[in-house]
């Protein structure tokens, strides 16, 4: 599904500069459910983005689904980010204006979904990360973690082949990180679903079949994880 | 998003007010300037027909719209006649209808005419009710439709001009122009009104103004340079000059009014164009968000520029509502006098608005295209 090769992304702060994603290469199969650790700063989020098309490697290229995306106009890149992959960001970025339901209906708006459905659709998103009785507060009337909860629904909504997402359960307590890491899982092999997860939780790791660490912007180990099987009562 | 859209602006009702104010500050304006203009120039289009259908002579010196306190003795009107192609030459004299003075608008006046020549002159104006003045009236009157309705005057009734009473015999159509506003008697009762007011200065064979009606087929500008070569001691006003100084008038009220557009123009487009670029980069964040989850440059671009044009539409709306506001009060408050001072036309009403939208959107377009534009992680990253 996504093959990256040899894709180095520099930053330059003044006369510095930064590798944060340093001559990769990945490959990330349909149906896998992986994790990418690392410390922080190692470039994971970078990583993401790439991989994301949200930011295009400063070399090295990227394809998805055989389509190489240096090749793709910003608005075919625009069409494949909204048709096929979610993203849920390390600070979720959820419109102030709008209610939780409104956020979570807004990947649906622009694929043209109608009212009716958009409106049911995200509200069962919002149910399966446990927060339908909050659908009609603003972020700032959310916790961190309801909001954190909020951005994932948003992500999932589409039901998109591709799911990609940035530290997901940074803002939760162990029983609610189980729950999202849980509804992930069971996605994952229930309809195939694609998931990246970064993390720096080991436990969340531990969840995933497959293990991606990073170091310095370059690929430390990748191995096959422990794929813990999940017992969210019992942590309650 | 219509709804989106105003909330984002609810939001930040302060500076969204703040914007919407600049621009119903110009928009006020502009409202009752067009207002005004339009008054004026349905006033000027009246007074046209009025003017330039006839040759108007006055002592040297003064103008169409007077200026001139000299009279012209009466043994001119002969001298004019025998200058080939006059058909009437009319001698007139007139006076303020009130002592006080006029005020905004045009001034009543009683008119006075030679009726033994005045046929013509008098039935450049159609006549409503009645008939028109004719060789021999004394003591009668026909009055302008303005007069009419300030005595509130029939065909019959009597009326007092300048202490004297006068019998209404006819009524003319509204002209919305000078003409409205006279009283039209004769050239013999106008001089008794004038000794009777000034009784030291007691006036003979002598007319304040001549005017001339050229014979069919005959130029009236050219009968007027030939009265003007011929005849010492006058100034004669032709159609064509006549048609100059009225239109010399409107067209430096109309740049006044191009003047106060042009101010409208930069104070509230440079308003929202700032409110556009503070607004956008506040929220390009948000922008890079919307982008990120697949939202189109296309529709990024339309919900910006939609903003910047409600903000125009509303400031334009409620600037010309109280434009409209201040017209009709201040139309109330001189009601007393017979003087409307502004005319409401669909232009005035629809034109500010449309003005304001149009500035709105436009203003609007910079920051919308740079905000669309924006790769949506250099969006998101921004602060
Ligand atoms: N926009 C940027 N400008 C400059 N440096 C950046 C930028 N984004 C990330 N970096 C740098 O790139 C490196 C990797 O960052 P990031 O991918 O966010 O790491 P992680 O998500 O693993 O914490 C860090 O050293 C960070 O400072
Ligand atoms: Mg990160």
């Amino acid at each position: 599904m996504i093959l990256a090769r040899g894709i180095t992304k520099t930053y330059r702060i003044g006369p510095v500069e930064i590798n944060a994603v340093d001559s990769l290469d990945v490959s990330i199969a349909a149906g896998e459910f992986l994790s990418i650790v690392g410390p922080s700063g190692s470039g994971k989020t970078t990583l993401l983005h790439l991989i994301g098309l949200l930011d295009t490697p400063t070399s090295g290229s990227i394809s998805i689904d055989g389509m190489e995306a240096g090749d793709l106009s910003a608005k075919e890149l625009t069409r494949l980010r909204r048709e096929k992959i979610g993203f849920v960001f390390q600070e979720f970025n959820l419109l102030p204006v709008l209610r939780a339901r409104e956020n979570v209906e807004l990947p649906l708006r622009y694929l043209k979904v109608p009212a009716p459905e958009r409106y049911h659709r995200a509200m069962e998103a919002l149910e399966k990360v446990g927060l339908g009785e909050r659908a009609n507060n603003r972020p700032g009337q959310l916790s961190g973690g309801e909001q954190q909860r909020v951005a994932i629904a948003r992500a999932l909504v589409t039901n998109p082949v591709l799911v990609l997402a940035d530290e997901p359960t940074g803002e939760l307590d162990t029983y609610n990180t189980c729950k999202v890491i849980e509804l992930m899982r069971d996605l994952n092999r229930e309809t195939g679903q694609t998931f990246a997860i970064v993390t720096h939780d080991p436990m969340v790791a531990d969840y995933t079949r497959r293990i991606i660490t990073l170091r310095d912007g370059k690929i430390a180990s990748d191995s096959a994880g422990p794929e813990v099987e999940m017992r969210c009562d019992d942590i309650r | 998003m219509f709804k989106y859209v105003l909330r984002n602006m609810w939001r930040r009702k302060a500076r969204t007010f703040l914007t919407v104010f600049g621009i119903v500050v110009g928009i006020f304006a502009l409202t009752v300037l067009g207002a005004l203009s339009a008054r004026l120039n349905q006033q000027v289009k009246g007074a046209e027909t009025w003017f330039t259908s006839k040759i108007s002579i006055v002592a040297s010196g003064g103008g169409l719209f007077g200026g001139s306190d000299g009279y012209l003795e009466l043994s001119k009107v002969d001298e004019i006649k025998a200058v080939p192609g006059a058909k009437s030459v009319v001698a007139g004299f007139g006076l303020p209808l009130s002592s006080e003075g006029g005020g905004f608008g045009s001034p009543e006046l009683i008119v006075g005419a030679d009726l033994a020549e005045a046929e013509d002159l008098l039935n450049l104006i159609d006549i409503a009710e009645g008939r028109i003045l004719r060789d021999g009236d004394e003591g009668v009157v026909v009055l302008g439709s303005t007069l009419a309705d300030k005595f509130e005057a029939g065909v019959g009734d009597g009326v007092e001009l300048r202490g004297r009473e006068f019998e209404v015999v006819g009524i003319y159509e509204p002209t919305l122009s000078a003409p409205d506003s006279f009283a039209f008697v004769s050239y013999e009762d106008t001089l008794d009104l004038f000794r009777a007011i000034n009784p030291y200065f007691q006036v003979e064979n002598i007319a304040a103004t001549i005017d001339v009606i050229p014979e069919e087929g005959v130029d009236a500008n050219e009968l007027a340079a030939r009265i003007d070569e011929a005849v010492d001691g006058v100034k004669v006003i032709s159609p064509a000059e006549a048609e100059k100084q009225i239109s010399q008038f409107s067209l430096i009220f109309n740049a006044i009014l191009l003047g106060i557009g042009f101010i409208a123009l930069v104070v509230g487009g440079l308003s929202i164009i700032n409110t556009m670029i503070m607004s956008v980069s506040e929220r390009t964040q948000e922008i890079g968000l919307k982008k990120a989850i697949g939202a189109e440059t296309g529709s990024v671009l339309a919900e910006y520029l939609l903003e910047s044009a409600l903000i125009g539409f509303f400031g334009g709306l409620i600037g010309m509502l109280l434009g409209l506001l201040a017209v009709y009060l201040l139309n109330n408050a001189t009601a007393s006098s017979q003087v409307s001072v502004f005319t409401i036309t669909t232009t005035v009403v629809v034109g500010p608005v449309a003005f304001a939208t149009v500035l709105g959107t436009a203003a609007g377009l910079f920051p919308a295209l740079r905000a669309a534009r924006l790769k949506p992680i250099d969006a998101l990253k921004e602060d």
